[in-house]
């Protein structure tokens, strides 16, 4: 290349540079939300859901808006952290049921996100949610355990403390509440951190029962009875109309028609109001409470057109996430009447 | 075959060189670790599709842990956590002249326990998963104390060593026993006024890298300008050179320690640094002469680098077995399968066949492309050392920063941590503590703490700790002979100071 060419070609790069910049200045000038956006989830881990999910989302809205969208795995107290102290909307979070569970159980770092945060769009739930025993465990079903714990039997389960993991154990304690009065201090939390731990617990007989997902715990539900790891799903807390939504061949090898027999009718843990519990872990969008309403809703109109393309309903169903897309005012109001159920149950139990 | 044949196109050894060049590089520049380079490219995954995307990936892994090897040799800062027992005698080495030789042991050390580990995994992948779910709480604890062990060989006077390492312990449990796992979330050891910032306590890397990093360059400055390093004291070429007679009779250590490393990779939530001071406290303890480790022996680096490359392959174990990551950066790399939508759990090796193949042919072929980039980029590498101080230590300390405030995608407290743990680090030398012992403290014990209290919850009774398995009575006597064999070099070391005195 010779050196005159060089310029052009360096001439060109800057006026090209230029232009791009100032169309995507302009852009976001009219449009409210920063070029550069930043969305932070309540977990450390990028080989979870939360990750998993969040990213789907936000490539779809940063390709539909043409704006650039990093998500970053900072975990809760962080993430909360980060949204606290940004109103311009550079700082999104993504974040599930865990961000007002937290608050109910009393964990430190959590405090009431109705309050204190502006809620966004859901966007879609992990259905996986599940209750696993031993293979040659002997309860075959959810009601052998009310009914073993009802007869003074211990039943020690396995759970990760302080949120989604323990809100199907306090439905379950609360359950065997009504239907035994004083015995429901038999179904004993197994305080546990990962899934991993869960597992262990379950493998070295530490617990009977153990918290667990469909995606983490499938293949262990294939293995040979005689196998020591191996288990048998007994409960999935989801929905019956979410589990239906599910890809007809499941995940792994288990199919949904399968697995619809692990939920609510076919298993129920009664709430003493007349209706069974349930539990969808669900995804939403939090965002600072001095942000910009502009901001939400352009947001929520531009899921609202990527939702309306249903490209995205095919990614999230192939990652087995259940794709559930409300705009903010209507998320808001959902969310906090699902939190307030809860709410009752975690006030039963105490 | 023939299918798996047609998934490695060019493209694919070219993506798992790139990741190891680059992976290199993160390891290389202190704040940066495998870890990260693995998160940052793991959107990548999503273009490249899985094959393709586990070279790049498994590429960054093998360059990342080995990298970090460089600036622990070379400027006493451990490039990665499992790199810290690196320092112990690549510093002194380099500081003798030896840096380039330093450097050339750990690369072989490197490859030989990464492919070891490698050959493991291909082997005995299923048959250790079953082994090492029979590591309960108590064992993983037995474990962590196994390797505390060594602060009482390491130290050069074995109260304070104890002493130093204790206190490490102590800054270890700053912040709370948190809730995810199983704790009650509640600050402790700090002022009110410091929750906010000490909530998940000090991070690692940047205590580590304040620690040596900082405290070097801090007790260097005191010294002065004296005209640079001076290229005097360092001699490239005869005289000081690299042989691979160096590895004459080390070969049981090379061995031993690729399989101490494998191991401890295996073990979920025991973390890597904990093979690689494992593996030297082993060393040390089992070496007919052991006196030179700590003062720049390349049998120290050996059994440190060795371990910590073998950790790649051990902890792909319960990853690829049970859909259990062995440590942090497989805990990333889960996310390349679960973005392509592919579960890992005890079934993934049988349906998930060619995967497999792909993965263990890239994880072998980054190895390979690692020793190369590095044995013979070495001889530049080294050279570092000769730039003038009043150059290097700059452009170190803002590294330093740099990486300190990326570590946890930007926290300012973190670079307070690094320059609180810089002061200290030169404080504590000063006042004669030790900071090795202080550090393996520190980076030990809150996972010592996490698996005591759990074993007590889940067995609730002490004499669990004896009484578990055969497994946890077999690290007793490992534990016991630890011990025995500190205080007897000790005791040896005393009495050949005193022979000499007269």
């Amino acid at each position: 290349m010779s050196m005159p060419s060089i310029y052009k070609t360096l001439g060109t790069s800057v006026l090209m540079a230029g232009m791009a910049f100032g169309g995507s200045a302009a852009m976001a000038a009219d449009a409210h939300l920063p070029g550069n956006v930043r969305v932070v989830i309540g977990s450390t881990s990028t080989g979870g859901d939360t990750y998993q999910n969040s990213s789907i989302v936000a490539d779809a809205l940063a390709k539909h808006l043409d704006i650039n969208m990093k998500v970053d795995a900072v975990g809760a107290s962080s993430a909360f952290r980060f949204l606290d102290r940004d109103p311009r909307g550079n700082t999104l979070m993504i974040f599930h049921d865990q961000s007002y569970l937290g608050n109910l159980y009393g964990v430190e770092g959590y405090s009431d996100i109705f309050d204190k945060y502006t809620i966004g769009p859901t966007v879609a739930i992990n259905p996986g949610n599940a209750y696993l025993v031993p293979k040659d465990s002997p309860y075959q079903t959810l009601d052998d355990v009310i009914e073993a714990v009802g007869n003074g039997e211990e039943v020690r389960v396995a759970i990760q403390p302080g949120g989604v993991s323990e809100i199907g154990f306090s439905a379950l304690k609360n359950a065997i509440a009504l239907e035994h009065p004083g015995m429901e201090d038999n179904l004993v939390a197994v305080n546990t951190g990962s899934q991993a731990d869960k597992n262990q617990q379950l493998f070295d007989g530490q617990a009977d029962m153990i918290n667990g997902t469909v995606q983490a715990n499938e293949q262990y539900t294939r293995l040979p009875a005689d196998d020591q790891k191996a288990m048998r799903f007994l409960w999935l807390t989801a929905r019956e109309s979410t589990i239906a939504q599910a890809p007809e061949d499941g995940l792994g090898q288990t199919t949904r028609e399968q697995l619809l027999q692990y939920v609510e009718p076919n298993v129920t843990v009664p709430m003493g109001n007349g209706d069974n519990f349930t539990f969808d872990k669900e995804f939403f969008f939090l965002f600072n409470k001095d942000m910009d309403p502009a901001i939400v809703d352009q947001i929520d109109q531009a899921l609202t057109e990527i939702y309306a393309d249903g490209e995205i309903q095919e990614t999230q169903k192939n990652a087995f996430f259940i794709p559930d897309f409300k705009p903010s005012d209507e998320a808001a109001e959902y969310l906090e009447t699902k939190m307030s159920v809860y709410k009752d149950i975690i006030t039963n139990i105490q | 075959m023939l299918d798996i044949l047609s998934l490695l196109d060019i493209s694919f050894f070219l993506l798992a060189a790139l990741g190891a060049l680059v992976g290199i590089i993160f390891g290389a520049i202190p704040g940066m670790t495998a870890t990260m380079a693995v998160a940052v490219c793991l959107p990548l995954t999503y273009a490249l599709g899985l094959n393709h995307g586990l070279a790049l990936l498994l590429g960054l892994y093998v360059g990342g842990i080995s990298g970090g090897m460089v600036p622990a040799v070379l400027l006493n800062i451990p490039g990665t956590p499992s790199s810290i027992t690196t320092t112990f005698d690549g510093y002194p080495m380099a500081q003798k002249g030896e840096g380039e030789r330093a450097l050339k042991v750990c690369v072989v050390a490197s490859l030989v326990g990464g492919l070891l580990s490698a050959a493991v995994l291909f082997l005995f992948a299923p048959l250790l998963a079953e082994f090492s779910i029979k590591f309960s709480y108590v064992e993983k604890f037995l474990i962590i104390l196994l390797a505390l062990t060594v602060i009482a060989s390491m130290s050069r006077n074995m109260l304070v060593g104890i002493f130093s390492g204790v206190l490490g312990i102590w800054l270890s449990l700053i912040g709370t026993y948190s809730i995810s796992d199983g704790g009650n979330g509640h600050t402790r050891l700090m002022f009110d006024f410091l929750e906010p910032y000490l909530f998940d306590g000090f991070s690692l890397l940047p205590v580590l890298i304040g620690i040596f990093g900082i405290a070097t360059i801090l007790l260097e400055a005191e010294e002065g300008i004296k005209g640079g390093l001076g290229g005097k004291h360092v001699e490239f070429g005869k005289g000081s050179g690299f042989s691979f007679g160096l590895f004459k009779g080390r070969l049981t250590n090379l061995v031993r320690s690729s399989f101490i490393g494998t191991f401890v990779g295996m073990l979920p939530g025991v973390g890597g640094s904990a093979a690689s001071v494992l593996a030297y406290t082993q060393e040390k303890n089992l070496a007919r002469d052991s006196s030179e480790m700590g003062k720049g022996a390349p049998q120290g680096l050996i059994a440190s680098e060795s371990a910590n490359n073998a950790l790649t392959g051990g902890a792909l174990i319960p990853l690829l077995s049970l859909g259990i990551p062995g440590d942090s950066t497989t805990a990333v790399l889960i996310g390349a399968f679960t973005l392509q939508g592919i579960q890992v759990g005890p079934l993934f090796i049988p349906e998930n066949a060619d995967t497999w193949y792909v993965m263990m042919t890239a994880l072998v072929f980054a190895n390979v492309v690692m020793f190369f980039l590095m044995f013979y980029a070495i001889k530049h590498i080294a050279k570092v050392v000769l730039v003038p101080k009043y150059i290097l230590y700059p452009i170190i300390v803002m590294m330093c920063v740099v990486g300190a405030y990326a570590i946890n995608y930007g926290i300012m407290f973190d670079v307070w941590t690094l320059l609180i743990f810089g002061v200290l680090g030169y404080l504590i030398q000063k006042v004669g503590l030790e900071v090795a012992p202080l550090i393996i403290g520190f980076i030990l014990g809150g996972q010592a703490e996490v698996y005591f209290v759990k074993s007590l919850e889940s067995f609730g009774t002490y004499s669990i700790f004896f009484t578990k398995s055969p497994i946890a009575v077999v690290l007793w006597l490992l534990i016991a002979a630890s011990v025995a064999f500190s205080v007897i070099i000790s005791l040896k070391g005393r009495a050949k100071r005193q022979a000499e005195a007269f």
